[in-house]
C-alpha cells in the first residue's frame, strides 16, 4: 500500500503543497514494532527476559489497530492546523500560553538492533510528547511546567514525567533566576533534545546528545543564575548560566535498562549536580563559540537477585566545547565532549572508569522554505577499565556515524524527516551508546546502516 | 569598448545593489505603546527585547514586543535588526518555548494587527511597514552603532517637523551617519537616505543631542522618523 500524503491539509500554501511524500506503509506496518500496545513492558516483567523485545505485533488484528492509530494521526495532523491556532488564553488577567508536540519515529537497520528497538525488523517503537504552559505573573516573573512521555524501544515506556516545572525571576539582562525543575543549559542543544522539530536532524549527533541517555543531564531540581553581559569595544556579547541540582532518572533509562543484563534492577538512580555554560556571541554575526562544565555525583540503588545493589561516583565529570556559525540560510555546528565516569559498583567490591570522548560536525542548508538537508559526521569512542577495553579502534569501543537528513517543514505545525545513518562500529562498553546486548542476543556486526523516518506535530 | 561597458554595467549593478540595502533600512519603522517614554531605541536594546533576553529599555521602561507572522515587514525587520532569518527566529523561540527558558511573543497577523496591539498594550512595541499609518502610537528614532560601544542618549531632541512638508503629508524615515565623541557630543553628522529636506531638520535636531561618555569615539547610524500624522 503506498501512501500519499499531499498538502491538502494546508490550503493556504508552502511550494511544499506540490511534494507528494510516499512511503510504503504497509512494508512498514507488516515489520515493525509498535508501541502504544505494549503494557507489558517493565524490566521485571517475567515475561521481559534480555533479549526480549516487547513491542513486536503478533496479530492481523494488532496490525489493524495500528493502522487505524496511524490513520488516526494523519487525521489529526491535518485537522492539527486549525485548532493549534488557539494556543493563548486568560486567566486571573494574565496570559496563559499554552504548547505542545506529538512525534513518531521509524527506524529500519540492516544488520544490529538499535536503541533497543527491533530495527533489524523494522520499529516504530519510537513515540514523544509534550505538553507545556507558562504564564507572566509580573514584568520580571514567570511560571511555567511541562508534562514529557516517551517510548523508545524498551526506554521511557509511556511513563510521563515532570520535564519542568520553573520559577523564572528575571529583574536585569545580566541577571536572572530560575528554580524548580530547570533544564539543563549544556552545548547547544541538549535542553531541546527532545524536541527534534527544532533541529535539522531526527536524532541529533549520539556521540553527544545519546537519546537513549538523555535523563542523565536533561534537567535538575534546583536552581540557575544567568544573564547576558555586553561586552566593551564591540566583542559581542556573553552569556552565562551556573547551575546546581539533583539529576534524577527514571528506572526506564538507558542505564538501568543496560544494567538488566546482570540481573540489576536499579529503582533509583540520580545525584547531586553542578556547573554552568559560558558562551559568547562574537562581533562575527552569526558565530557563537562556548563551553559547558559538568560535575556530578551520582547513586544508584536496587537489587540483584533479591539482593540489595548500589553504585556511586567516585569522580564523574564532563567538559564540552562548541561553536556554531549561521550565515543565512547555511549553519555549521561542532561540539566536542569529553565524559570521565568513575565509579564504585557492585557493591563497592569494584571499580569501573569510563572515559568517553565525543565529537561532531554538522552542516545544515535550506534550500527552501519547506526543504531543509543536512549532514553529520559523529565520532563516539570509550575506554572502561572494568572491561579491559582500552583500544579506541575496537568496534565495541566506537561508533562512527555519518548522516545525510532531509527535513520536510509542511507547514509552520508540521514537519517530516528522512534521515540515512551509517555507522562504523557499536560502541558496547560498561556505559551504553546506542547499542543494547539484550535486543541483540547473537551478538553485534562490526557496523549498521539504519534509516529513520520521523514526523511531528507541534504548536 | 566592451570592457568599459562592462564596468560600466558592473558599477550600476552594484549601485542598484547599494540603493537596495539603503532603501531596506528605510522601509520598517519601529513603533512603541505612548507609555513608553523613550524616544529612540538602539538595535542592541531591539535584538535585547525580541529575543526575550531582556524586558526593559536602557532607562528601565518595561516593553513586550509583537511580532507579525509574515510578510515584508516582518521579513526586513528580522533580517536588519536581528540579524537572521524568520525560520531561525522561530526555532529560536521554540528554543525558548520548550526547554522552558521563555515564551513566544505576542504574535500578529497584519501591519494594521500590530499598531493596534501595540497602542493599546501598555509597554508594547512592535514594527510595520514604514508607509502603515500608525495613529495612537509613538514612532521610535533607532540608533545603530557601527563601530565602538554602544552608547545612550543623554540628551535627546526632536526635529522640528518642516510645515510645509507635515501639510503635503510628506514623512518617512532619514538616515543619518555621525560620530559620537569620547566626552558625548555629536559631530560629522551626515545624512545617508531620506527626503533631503527632512534629512536638514534631522540634522539639525541630532547636532543638538548628547551621548553617554565613552571611551572612544562611536560611529552610529541613527534613522529619525518623521510621521505627518
Amino acid at each position: 500500500m503506498v501512501i500519499v500524503v499531499t498538502h491538502a491539509c494546508d490550503s493556504a500554501t508552502t511550494p511544499i503543497t506540490s511534494v507528494i511524500f510516499r512511503f510504503d506503509l504497509f512494508a512498514l506496518l507488516s515489520v515493525q514494532s509498535f508501541p502504544g500496545n505494549a503494557p507489558d513492558t517493565n524490566f521485571d516483567s517475567p515475561t521481559c527476559k534480555p533479549g526480549c523485545l516487547n513491542n513486536v505485533p503478533e496479530s492481523v488484528d494488532e496490525v489493524k489497530t495500528m493502522l487505524r492509530t496511524f490513520k488516526f494521526i494523519l487525521m489529526i495532523l491535518c485537522s492539527g492546523q486549525l485548532a493549534l491556532q488557539a494556543q493563548e488564553f486568560k486567566l486571573f488577567e494574565r496570559k496563559v500560553q499554552v504548547h505542545g508536540w506529538v512525534s513518531q519515529g521509524f527506524a529500519k537497520t540492516d544488520n544490529n538492533n538499535w536503541l533497543t528497538m527491533d530495527t533489524s525488523s523494522g520499529s516504530a517503537g519510537m513515540t514523544d510528547m509534550g505538553l507545556n504552559m507558562s504564564m507572566q505573573i509580573s514584568d520580571n516573573l514567570r511560571i511555567g511546567a511541562q508534562v514529557y512521555d516517551r517510548n523508545l524501544g524498551e526506554l521511557g515506556q509511556y511513563h510521563p514525567s515532570l520535564d519542568w516545572a520553573v520559577v523564572d525571576f528575571n529583574p536585569k539582562s545580566w541577571l536572572g533566576f530560575r528554580g524548580g525543575k530547570v533544564k539543563t543549559v549544556f552545548g547547544l542543544y541538549n535542553d531541546t533534545q527532545d524536541q527534534d522539530f527544532i533541529h535539522t536532524f531526527a536524532l541529533l549527533p549520539q556521540s553527544i546528545y545519546p537519546t537513549d541517555l538523555r535523563d542523565a543531564t536533561i534537567a535538575h531540581a534546583g536552581g540557575d543564575v544567568y544573564g547576558s553581559i555586553p561586552l566593551t569595544h564591540g566583542a559581542g556579547s556573553l552569556s552565562y548560566t551556573v547551575f546546581a541540582g539533583h539529576r534524577t532518572d527514571t528506572v526506564y533509562s538507558g542505564y538501568p535498562y543496560l544494567l538488566t543484563q546482570f540481573g540489576v534492577r536499579f529503582t533509583e538512580y540520580g545525584g547531586l549536580q553542578y556547573g554552568g555554560d559560558l558562551r559568547w556571541h562574537t562581533p562575527v554575526n552569526g558565530l557563537v563559540a562556548g563551553f559547558s562544565r559538568l560535575d556530578q555525583d551520582t547513586q544508584g540503588t536496587g537489587t540483584r537477585a533479591g539482593l540489595f545493589a548500589e553504585e556511586h561516583s567516585i569522580q564523574d565529570w564532563t567538559n564540552q566545547f562548541y561553536a556554531q556559525y549561521t550565515h543565512g540560510r547555511f549553519r555549521i555546528d561542532s561540539e566536542y565532549r569529553r565524559y570521565l565516569r568513575d565509579q564504585r559498583i557492585q557493591n563497592g567490591t569494584n571499580e569501573d572508569e569510563d572515559d568517553v570522548r565525543g565529537w561532531y560536525i554538522s552542516g545544515a542548508y535550506r534550500v527552501k522554505k519547506w526543504l531543509e538537508v543536512g549532514s553529520y559526521y559523529s565520532r563516539y569512542s570509550i575506554t572502561s577499565t572494568a572491561r579491559k577495553l582500552l583500544d579506541r579502534d575496537l568496534p565495541q569501543a566506537h561508533d562512527y556515524d555519518k548522516v545525510v537528513t532531509a527535513n520536510f517543514d509542511a507547514n509552520r505545525f508540521w514537519n517530516i524527516k528522512v534521515e540515512g545513518h551509517f555507522m562504523a562500529g557499536f560502541g558496547n562498553a560498561p556505559y551504553p551508546n546506542g547499542f543494547y546486548p539484550q535486543v541483540n542476543p547473537t551478538g553485534f556486526k562490526p557496523d549498521t546502516n539504519a534509516l529513520v523516518l520521523k514526523t511531528s506535530l507541534k504548536f | 569598448m566592451t570592457r568599459f561597458n562592462t564596468r560600466i554595467a558592473s558599477v550600476a549593478a552594484l549601485i542598484v545593489v547599494l540603493s537596495s540595502l539603503a532603501a531596506r533600512a528605510d522601509s520598517v519603522k519601529i513603533i512603541a505603546n505612548s507609555a513608553v517614554q523613550a524616544n529612540e531605541i538602539s538595535v542592541h536594546e531591539l535584538k535585547g527585547v525580541y529575543l526575550r533576553e531582556r524586558n526593559s529599555l536602557n532607562d528601565g521602561t518595561h516593553v513586550e514586543p509583537v511580532l507579525a507572522r509574515g510578510g515584508t515587514a516582518h521579513e526586513m525587520f528580522v533580517k536588519l535588526y536581528l540579524k537572521q532569518n524568520s525560520d531561525e527566529l522561530q526555532r529560536y523561540y521554540e528554543t525558548l518555548v520548550f526547554s522552558g527558558k521563555g515564551s513566544m511573543p505576542k504574535a500578529v497577523a497584519s501591519d494594521a494587527d500590530v499598531v493596534a496591539y501595540v497602542a493599546k498594550t501598555r509597554g508594547a512595541i512592535g514594527y510595520v511597514n514604514a508607509e502603515t499609518n500608525a495613529p495612537g502610537v509613538k514612532t521610535l528614532a533607532v540608533i545603530n552603532a557601527l563601530s565602538g560601544s554602544e552608547r545612550a542618549v543623554i540628551t535627546y531632541v526632536a526635529p522640528e517637523y518642516p510645515s510645509l512638508l507635515r501639510q503635503q503629508r510628506i514623512g518617512g524615515i532619514v538616515r543619518l551617519k555621525l560620530i559620537a565623541t569620547p566626552k558625548g557630543d555629536v559631530r560629522d553628522v551626515e545624512v545617508i537616505g531620506g527626503n533631503p529636506i527632512l534629512g536638514e531638520a534631522a540634522v539639525a535636531a541630532v547636532q543638538r543631542w548628547r551621548f553617554a561618555a565613552g571611551s572612544s569615539q562611536t560611529l552610529m547610524e541613527v534613522s529619525i522618523p518623521f510621521e505627518p500624522n
